[in-house]
């Protein structure tokens, strides 16, 4: 709730600066008029760039990542070994449990 | 892998940094230059600085919802 309320504050107080020059024209009344989309653009921009810089500083660590893809490799073809090894066991309960009203599907 | 993350990082900070300068100069620079001045004919009519980025924005909005739907709709086919 508080959070809100600081929020809907700090818009007011925007706009009502963004009203303020817009009656005593500080700067020429064209360019107040598109100070709030000028505003959301450079924002946009802002946080674009912010993800290209954090993406260029991202640090990989090349030895982990070895070592993770070979992890990746190990489980893969321990899973292949196991699905060799019982397939046969996994065809006889999925013909075993079907007509009883089980559900073996997985998708 | 590392390079590949380094190069997307800096096409999208060199796309962000364009956008803003280009953004900047014909919103703020061009009004400011006279109006049979070459350069107008590289920036499009200034009513194009408001609706380019309010189409931008409803066209992004719209895209989240349909996405933050169809990502609904399908966990909830998924459980049913």
């Amino acid at each position: 709730m508080k959070h809100i309320v600081k929020i809907m504050a700090v818009v007011v107080a925007i706009s009502a600066s963004w009203l303020g020059l817009l009656q005593t024209s500080i700067v020429s009344q064209d360019y107040t008029w598109l100070l709030p989309i000028y505003f959301i653009v450079s924002l946009g921009c802002y946080g674009l760039l912010m993800v290209g810089i954090g993406l260029m500083q991202f640090p990989t660590c090349p030895q982990e990542a070895l070592l993770l893809q070979q992890v990746l490799y190990l489980r893969f073809f321990c899973n292949l070994l196991l699905y060799i090894i019982l397939a046969e066991d996994i065809l006889e309960a999925k013909d075993f449990l079907k007509p009883r009203g089980v559900d073996v599907g997985s998708d | 892998m590392e390079s590949a993350d380094r190069a997307v990082g800096f096409i999208l900070s060199l796309i962000s940094l364009s956008i803003f300068s280009y953004y900047t100069f014909w919103v703020i620079a061009l009004p400011l230059f006279y109006t049979d001045h070459f350069v107008h004919k590289y920036f499009l009519p200034r009513e194009y600085a408001i609706i380019i980025p309010v189409f931008a924005g409803v066209g992004l909005i719209c895209f989240l919802c349909m996405f933050v739907g169809y990502v609904m709709l399908k966990s909830k086919k998924k459980k049913a």
